[in-house]
């Protein structure tokens, strides 16, 4: 599957270059329950999903950015 | 002398353009291999590096394709099955046998009773498999190269050449590669006349690199995909793949399939095409498809007698003159065993018996897609016969061109692989030639209740062998479909996996990262002095100098110096550090003066602590953080994520490879500096917990005191490249006291007396602050900090374990030597308690994690994990195996902490 992550620094590279810092959670959040479901009970969406990349051999930028997970698609 | 390779202690001699499988055949050699499970002969079929017939050992490398190895003087082949020998096989019994081994027989046979299974796996494993791994011989890693490209076209066939050519005139950078030498596969004709047309026009481009014998064996996200050459991996990062890797032909099924002597045509006419040798004397050709016809010519033409065609009708004007035609015919089964000696065909007239020593199949194509089955998505297409079989040589160059140029948007589409013809199977035959599995067999799996393709895979172990799937995948796929009334779900073709052709273990060896050896600035020095240096993270560090307990006492007693170069170091500018450290952190910040510094605990979003170090804020409204050796790249990562995602004004510069840092520590660690600083370091000026920039030795620093050994102690932060200069320094004004440097073995007791905890050696990934004992790290008054809210949840939550001190070899347990107290405890061998569970009683209730015997305290020291009760309470009367152990609080040794605040 294609998966060139496009780095708002460094243009498209290699997701071999980055971090994956998994979904993109709520901030925020100081009720324990939702905190709990915040941390502990991610969406796994097969589908689009926000999610947060690290460009550690690179620029050490961190982005948001968003994907398809069944397909690798990169929408934004 | 003619060149010549050695074959089982006999030279068999190599003619131009030899495989090693053509000059095996020539010498004589008609069986290859012996079946997985019955031991059935197999000879030569495909010879297009397809079937799993011809693998030999070369060199001690076993599962080499013989049919698509070129043959090279010198080399060592072996046949790899049967006992005594491939020719005589003994083990050829257990035909008789079958009942005793049916479908599913590993999940079946030997569960009772359960300890004949070790020894019935032993004799199982010597009568199956492919094979065995040389023992004797060095492995031949062979390194990975990266390669980037605009294209990535596999498979140089006409239509993976036009597309070559199509992408190098749009100007991109192509790499094409193929498996073998362009064109070799094929017999001469039209196709070999077209393919070195376009591969002499593809040759022309600059910008395009021909990488032949090199085997895409996977495709993965990126795209990137492995190339298995002969003496490299080469990792292809491509803008966008070309998947033109053929097809191959249908394979046969029908009773006594695979004995030698049937081939698919191909190769029959590649072996009487390029190597000049026969199938047989007298053949009989079975054609279903258009590509059959010049096959029998090119066999007629090299002098094979044509018993019969059996082919539809409107096929008669293409046989060539003479030929016995027979029209609408099936074959139904080979006569011999173990060769071919006739064969049956049924018409509608009846069955026929018709002598001869070779059939030749030319049944239809299947696609060779494994790969385009990979990389299912953009930008991965197909050209040619992989998405159209049977095209004529004018369509594949169109579908090539089409592909090359990024017009098609045809990867393969999963609903016309459903809808994909299927090849014809009789009720008899080896299905999956590679695992032995029968047509009886399939169907037995789908009578026990097997419904899908991918679980009669699962149980069966058809398509899992060498040849994965390529002769028995679109087979098995149309079984199921069939049994199962046309279900697509059930029928559907099994999940396409790397690898896609056989890969040696050598060649993924090889592609793992190279192993980063970190060094900090003393590597040179700790080497002279006799260090014992090991891995730490990926740090090499002193683990001792040759006598660990003599710079314990160094340290106790008198001064040393430890190596901590390797600490994380992080500097935090910027207008809103302060609201950072604040808001990441439990630790307390707003009251942290300028000068002083704080522990530090790290904690993740679900409460637990995943690192730990040191805090200190600097006069100009910086921070500096220290972490452990292993969490600098982890630290500053999580740094970064915070200030992005609270958009906070933060410079983060991770100092770790730019500083150095030494501990000076022990009773005259103040002495030490003071001769060679002129800065104050009395304690009123400089404090316990305080940091300051000083000079020692000239060499600026900044002094952190802190007390992980538990005795007065400085951490010198200084440039690297100054390190040796500083160390130099100090271990030459140490001489009056005997200084010695000590290592990672002497810090274990060290911190262990002070019940100091090592993150990741004590801890478990789901500790928080509490299980550790360590809520006075925690402000749980601050306004906000990651995880504050997970720990106010499990403040709600029972404990379900601590951590706690342990004090093992008990004073009243251990006996007379103990009675008065210390020195000379009857327990010597701590250190082997590490990792041993406790108990109380005979409950089990937790485990040690460190451990380690104490001359000072006369006693083992250790920590480790108890299970609490329902009130958090811990049992205090412990034993590990018949050792005395005791929960006592630490810090064991000075448990005041008056010496490092000395």
């Amino acid at each position: 599957m294609a998966l060139k992550v496009p780095c708002p620094n460094c243009g498209p590279r290699s997701y071999t270059e980055f971090s994956f810092g998994g979904e993109l959670r709520e901030l925020g959040v100081t009720d324990i329950e939702d905190d709990f479901r915040r941390v502990y009970l991610p969406e796994n969406p097969a589908g689009s999903q926000e999610e947060r990349w690290y460009h550690e051999l690179g620029c050490r930028r961190w982005f948001t950015l968003s994907r398809d997970t069944v397909t690798n698609r990169i929408e934004a | 002398m003619a060149p010549s390779f050695e074959f089982e202690g006999k030279q068999v001699p190599i003619a131009q353009g030899d495989t090693i499988a053509s000059a095996l055949y020539r010498a004589g050699v008609r069986t290859f291999t012996r079946s997985l499970k019955l031991h059935r002969r197999r000879g030569l079929y495909c010879l297009t590096g397809d079937c799993p017939n011809c693998l030999v050992s070369v060199d001690g490398v076993p599962g080499t394709r013989s049919c698509t190895t070129p043959a090279d003087a010198g080399m060592v082949v072996e046949r790899e099955d049967g006992w005594p020998s491939t020719d005589h096989d003994l083990m050829r019994l257990t035909e008789a046998a079958h009942p005793l081994m049916p479908v599913g027989f590993y999940y079946k046979t030997f569960i009772h009773p359960r300890f004949a299974w070790p020894v019935a796996e032993k004799i199982i494993r010597k009568v199956t498999g492919l094979g065995r791994l040389p023992e004797d011989r060095a492995p031949d890693i062979r390194p990975t190269r990266h390669v980037r490209a605009d294209v990535l076209v596999v498979g140089a066939g006409v239509a993976g050449l036009a597309a070559a050519g199509a992408a190098a005139e749009r100007g991109e950078r192509v790499l094409i590669c193929d498996e073998g030498e362009i064109g070799e596969k094929v017999a001469p004709g039209p196709t070999q006349d077209r393919i070195r047309g376009l591969a002499d026009e593809v040759r022309g481009f600059a910008a395009v690199t021909v990488l032949e014998r090199h085997t895409a064996v996977g495709m993965y996200d990126g795209p990137m995909v492995a190339l298995d050459g002969p003496r490299e991996l080469v990792q292809v990062h491509p803008g966008r793949v070309v998947v033109a890797t053929g097809a191959v032909e249908y394979h046969g099924v029908f009773k006594g399939n695979d004995v030698p002597g049937v081939w698919q045509a191909r190769g029959a006419a590649r072996l009487a095409g390029v190597h000049g040798l026969l199938p047989g004397a007298r053949a009989v050709a079975v054609i279903a498809g258009e590509e059959g016809a010049p096959h029998v010519a090119t066999l007629t033409d090299a002098g094979v007698e044509i018993a019969a065609v059996v082919a539809a009708l409107d096929h008669a004007d293409v046989m060539p003159d003479g030929v016995r035609f027979i029209p609408d015919g099936r074959i139904v089964r080979t006569h011999g065993g173990e060769a071919v000696r006739a064969v049956t065909i049924e018409t509608e007239a009846g069955r026929q018996r018709i002598a001869c020593d070779a059939l030749i199949l030319s049944l239809g194509l299947s696609p060779r897609d494994d790969l385009l089955r990979m990389g299912p998505e953009d930008p991965v297409v197909g050209a040619g016969d992989v998405v159209m079989p049977g095209c004529s040589l004018d369509e594949a160059v169109e579908s090539g061109h089409r592909a090359g140029s990024g017009e098609a948007d045809t990867s393969v589409d999963a609903a016309a692989s459903h809808d994909a013809a299927c090849p014809s199977m009789g009720d008899a035959g080896t299905v999956c030639l590679c695992e032995d599995v029968s047509v009886e067999d399939l169907h037995r799996a789908w009578d026990e209740g097997y419904r899908s393709s991918e679980i009669v895979k699962r149980y069966t172990t058809a398509t899992m062998g060498p040849c994965q799937g390529a002769m028995c995948g679109l087979h098995l796929a149309c079984f199921a479909k069939e049994r199962s009334g046309g279900s697509r779900k059930a029928g559907a073709r099994t999940t396409s996996r790397p690898p896609a052709r056989p890969v040696s273990l050598e060649a993924l060896a090889g592609a793992v990262h190279e192993v980063i050896e970190k060094r900090t600035a003393l590597h040179d020095r700790h080497l002279a002095a006799g260090a014992r240096l090991d891995w730490s993270g990926s740090w090499k560090r002193p683990f001792n100098y040759g006598d660990w307990r003599s710079e314990y006492l160094a340290v106790r007693e008198r001064v040393s110096l430890m190596d901590v170069g390797t600490l994380g170091k992080m500097l935090i500018g910027g207008r809103d550090a302060g609201s950072l450290v604040d808001r990441v952190f439990p630790t307390r910040i707003e009251d942290l003066a300028p000068g002083r510094s704080r522990y530090l605990l790290a904690l993740g979003e679900a409460g637990y602590v995943f690192d730990d170090g040191l805090v200190c804020a600097l006069d100009d409204g910086r921070y500096y953080l220290t972490s452990t050796s292993g969490g600098a790249d982890g630290m500053e990562r999580w740094l970064r994520e915070w200030a992005d995602r609270w958009a906070l004004h933060a410079n983060i510069v991770n100092q770790t490879p730019m500083l150095g840092a030494i501990v000076v520590a022990g009773p005259h660690a103040r002495d030490l500096l003071a001769s060679l600083s002129d800065d104050a370091l009395d304690p009123v000026s400089f404090p316990y917990m305080a940091h300051r920039e000083i000079a020692v030795a000239g060499v600026p620093c900044r002094a952190i005191r802190v007390g992980f050994v538990g005795e007065l102690a400085y951490e010198l932060h200084h440039p690297r490249s100054r390190g040796v200069e500083l160390w130099d320094a100090l271990m030459a004004a140490g001489t009056p006291y005997d200084i010695r440097p000590h290592g990672l073995d002497a810090l274990e007791l060290l911190r262990l007396e002070k019940g100091h905890v090592y993150l990741a050696q004590d801890t478990m990934p789901d500790d928080t602050p509490a299980k550790l004992g360590m809520e006075w790290a925690v402000a749980m008054d601050k306004p906000d900090f990651v995880g504050k809210v997970a720990l106010e949840r499990m403040a709600q939550i029972p404990l379900e374990r601590k951590l706690v001190g342990l004090r093992i070899g008990d004073a009243n347990a251990a006996g007379d030597a103990n009675r008065n107290g210390h020195r000379g405890d009857a327990i010597h061998d701590v250190a082997a308690l590490r990792g041993m569970p406790l108990y109380a009683g005979e409950a089990l209730v937790g485990r040690i994690t460190s451990c380690e015997r104490s001359d000072v305290l006369g006693y083992g020291v250790g920590l480790g994990w108890l299970r609490t009760d329902g009130d958090g309470e811990v049992p205090t009367a412990l034993r590990a195996g018949d050792v005395a152990v005791s929960v006592v609080p630490a810090p064991f040794y000075d448990p005041k902490g008056a010496r490092l605040r000395a």
